[in-house]
């Protein structure tokens, strides 16, 4: 027997297996290739960026130990960390990391999830400098430059070099990560395991077990079940379930808000809605506080323009539109619609105002939400029909153009560039300009945004922008809805990131562990299952 | 027979042509492509060089008949491709999943078949009887329960409750520690839930079909006459009336082995059996079309397979039906 220190929960002990769940199996565990959240959610233990995120979502060192920016802003010169290694022993070269640009960049790769964020990437002059140093070269400088780095998940030549790039690392992975890939069985679980030889600070966690759970509710009877540690959970389950005795014992309920939002989306190529007048009217129609606390049991915000409370571009003095139909029903007025033939709905040229909202099929939220608006402007004489599409059809038709007016959302990127939504340069399908706006003045704001380096004055820039877009409305931003997560008591040192959630910023997972007394997934067994291969 | 073999054959293979034909027009028919459906899923910032890439690599930008061919041309050699959502081989994610979603069906399809067909034949000895009538209320109730409240019923008393039997998935994660026998056991347990929930609308069919076959035939004049010249009542039932019901509970066979292989969505996502129902339901969604194709071609084989045992049992137990073909 030896003496040890007394357990207690205030101290993080090493090992342990924490079990999560995946709500849809990976695509493929090549970073480059990376599709979608949870690709990167199991990659981001297994490989290390060139920079991270901290909680406040601002760059800090990964495998760059420090950099230096170019005073033209067209060159990033990054120092690695020199005792970074691959999970193969190998050392992490500047020659790496331009391999993985290459890769990334490459077309024929379609990376397309990360390429654009380096599509200004000059590889021509981008070198290696001494052997652990490496100075990457753009043709254009963009102030967002720094964070898409943070998707430079750096892979090793010598093993990401040989084969199909494409094909041969959908199951197997080589990286700088805290963890090593034990196994993959497709469509069941992944399993990682802490590296004995990793050069950073050691995360906590001995193993972590992915497993795909796809139904909700499997997984959130799954969490009380202790089959697994943690899990996203509805809003109607954390309405019914997270305040019973019994179940906060046991499992703690979190909620914050992610990079995203949702929207109507006015097409301004259809004359009903080229007038920002009218835009604002409609807007004013939507009765935001009582869709957020009926709908969402006040889990939801306001939006007032394009940027979460959460991100620094964000304008607090820009007001929410308001809830107000006989301001509404005015303005239409000054817009010239009047019900002129007092049939109940309002007549311009003779023209009845009549048209469609599209929204997702199988979205129970959405449906309500544009059943709520339908009444509201039938009050005021204006007839909406409600078309719900499947998902693959209305993408189809949102992009291309091709709508009236649709309710929809966007994930955001954690740079506030505005350039792909609103620029006129940026019209379908170009870009992802859908609702066709065009102003000058946001133009010129947007480009000053992209180029200004000085964050203080960007941010000057973008709170103007806030201003200018919620005096336009080419959309009507409606709400945020706030992500809840149910996460096993048994699982210490959960925090929450800004604008980012639980995972994938620094620390964020890797602070996590589980006392000693109470790791209830640690059995030998873990090491193989029948049927897999290593 | 070996002439009405080869004609059925020779139908088979033309509707397969067809089946492919059609799938393929109507998959592309339906609006949206692999490549709206990653821009709408994936956010604002996509790479348009990628994207246009994805589809030339897809042939996505070649004309219809065109994309036709090249898959035709693939498909004749047994290669469908690669999933448009990860690239891995067409028949390597359904040849993944087959043997679970087979597994999983043809046990239910056993279970259902052993106890829907004897209590089938036991309701037609006592047609009309009022133990009879309420056991047909019965079926009736049991085939409408939806599949996806039973399971959650199930999950929630068997396995949250009470913990008798897991949750979900096909194996504990501790089952590599385990021996043989204590491995198998583990999978039995995993089994129970899906299992019972695929089964209990099927007995019902089971039991109706069979039960209106036998009562069908038992009305006919030779088993009048059967019984006349004396024959006991299980001889009646067994060597007489059993053998002329066979015929229509071929026909059943027929429509219920495609569904062994084509799975069941509701069940395969809630209790996390990772088989082909959810890959067809998902690919769909996705616009896959090489993995929708692959799937497609797949049930279109199993059922013609199918169907054809079906046309051959008939003219095995059924002599009028390969004599008439013979005859013409």
């Amino acid at each position: 027997m030896r003496l040890a220190e007394p357990a207690d929960d205030l101290t993080p002990q090493s090992g342990g297996t924490l079990v999560r769940r995946l709500e849809s199996d990976v695509v493929t565990l090549n970073p480059v290739l990376a599709t979608s959240t949870y690709d990167r959610q199991v990659d981001n233990y297994l490989f290390t960026p060139m920079v991270y995120f901290d909680q406040n979502l601002r760059c800090i060192p990964a495998l760059a130990e420090k950099w230096d920016i170019s005073a033209d802003g067209k060159i990033y010169t990054f120092r690695l960390n020199k005792n970074a290694t691959f999970s193969d022993g190998t050392r992490v070269l500047p020659s790496d990391v331009i391999f993985t640009l290459k890769k990334i960049v490459d077309p024929e790769m379609e990376a397309a999830q990360i390429a654009d964020g380096f599509e200004e990437l000059d590889l021509a002059n981008t070198r290696v400098v001494d052997d652990r140093t490496v100075a990457v070269a753009f043709k254009k400088a963009l102030a967002s430059q720094l964070i898409r780095f943070n998707n430079v998940l750096v892979v090793p030549e010598h093993v990401y070099g040989k084969g199909n790039f494409k094909t041969d690392f959908t199951s197997r992975a080589v990286g700088s990560g805290p963890y090593r890939l034990v196994r993959r069985v497709p469509g069941q679980e992944i399993l990682l395991q802490l590296r004995s030889d990793y050069w950073g600070p050691k995360p906590y966690l001995q193993n972590v077990l992915f497993k795909v759970i796809i139904d909700a509710t499997t997984a959130w009877n799954a969490l009380k079940h202790n089959d697994i540690d943690e899990t996203m959970i509805s809003s109607d389950v954390w309405l019914r379930e997270s305040r019973r005795p019994e179940l906060v014992k046991t499992v703690d309920f979190l909620r914050f808000y992610t990079l995203n939002y949702n929207y109507v989306a006015w097409n301004e190529r259809n004359p009903l809605f080229a007038d920002k007048r009218v835009r604002r009217a409609l807007g004013m129609c939507i009765d935001l506080p009582s869709i957020i606390n009926n709908m969402y049991h006040g889990t939801a915000r306001a939006m007032n323009g394009p940027f979460t409370p959460d991100e620094w571009a964000y304008n607090p003095a820009v007001p929410v539109l308001p809830f107000d139909p006989v301001g509404a029903k005015r303005l239409l007025n000054d817009a010239g619609w009047f019900d002129s033939k007092n049939t109940g709905v309002l007549e311009r040229d003779g023209k009845p105002f009549k048209f469609d909202m599209y929204v997702f099929a199988g979205g129970a939220t959405s449906l309500t939400f544009a059943q709520l608006l339908q009444e509201e402007l039938k009050k005021i004489g204006v007839v909406m029909n409600v078309v719900t599409l499947e998902p693959a059809l209305m993408f189809q038709r949102v992009l291309a153009g091709n709508y009236e007016s649709a309710y929809i959302g966007w994930n955001l990127d954690p740079d506030p560039d505005q350039y792909v939504v609103f620029d006129s340069k940026s019209f379908p399908p170009r870009g992802q300009n859908v609702v066709f706006y065009s102003n000058p003045v946001a133009d010129q704001l947007i480009e000053a945004g992209r180029a200004e380096l000085d964050p203080s004055k960007r941010v000057k820039i973008y709170q103007q922008l806030n201003e200018v877009l919620a005096e336009d409305q080419p959309y009507t931003w409606t709400i945020q809805v706030s992500v809840k997560w149910a996460v096993s008591k048994r699982v210490k040192g959960v925090k929450i990131g800004r604008g980012w959630g639980l995972f994938t910023w620094y620390p964020g997972e890797f602070d996590w562990w589980i006392p000693r007394d109470q790791r209830i997934h640690d059995r030998p067994a873990l090491a193989q299952v029948p049927g897999t291969k290593r | 027979m070996h002439a009405y073999i080869v004609r059925r054959l020779l139908y088979a293979v033309i509707t397969f042509f067809g089946i492919t034909v059609v799938t393929f027009a109507l998959i592309h028919a339906v609006p949206g492509d692999p490549i709206t459906f990653y821009i709408g899923t994936h956010g604002q910032n996509v790479s348009r060089p990628a994207l246009e890439a994805i589809r030339h690599e897809y042939h996505l930008d070649d004309p219809l008949p065109k994309q036709y061919l090249y898959w035709l041309s693939g498909a004749v050699r047994l290669d469908f491709g690669r999933s448009t959502i990860d690239r891995r081989p067409v028949v390597e994610r359904i040849g993944e999943k087959l043997p679970n979603t087979f597994e999983l069906n043809f046990i239910a399809f056993l279970i259902a078949a052993l106890i829907g067909l004897p209590a089938g034949l036991w309701s037609a000895t006592r047609s009309g009887r009022p133990l009879e009538r309420s056991s047909a209320v019965f079926f009736f109730l049991l085939y409408s329960l939806p599949a996806f409240w039973v399971a959650l019923l199930l999950m929630q008393y068997f396995a949250v409750r009470h913990d008798l039997l897991p949750l979900f998935g096909m194996a504990s994660d501790q089952a590599g520690a385990m021996s043989m026998p204590q491995r198998l056991l583990d999978h039995v347990r995993h089994l129970i839930l899906p299992v019972v929930t695929l089964t209990y609308a099927q007995i019902a069919i089971f039991a109706r079909f069979s039960k209106s076959a036998l009562t069908e035939v038992i009305r006919q004049d030779f088993i009048t006459t059967a019984r006349a010249k004396g024959a006991g009542e299980s001889a009646v039932l067994w060597r007489h009336a059993f053998r002329n019901a066979l015929i229509p509970l071929v026909t059943l066979l027929g429509l219920v082995i495609p569904s062994l292989i084509s799975g069941s969505v509701i069940v395969e996502t809630i209790f996390q059996w990772d088989g082909i129902g959810r890959l067809y339901f998902d690919s769909i969604l996705a616009r896959d079309y090489p993995t929708v194709l692959g799937l497609t071609v797949a049930t279109a084989l199993v059922t013609l397979f199918a169907s054809l045992l079906a046309d051959i049992l008939y003219a095995v137990a059924d002599p009028r039906i390969r004599l008439g073909e013979g005859g013409r």
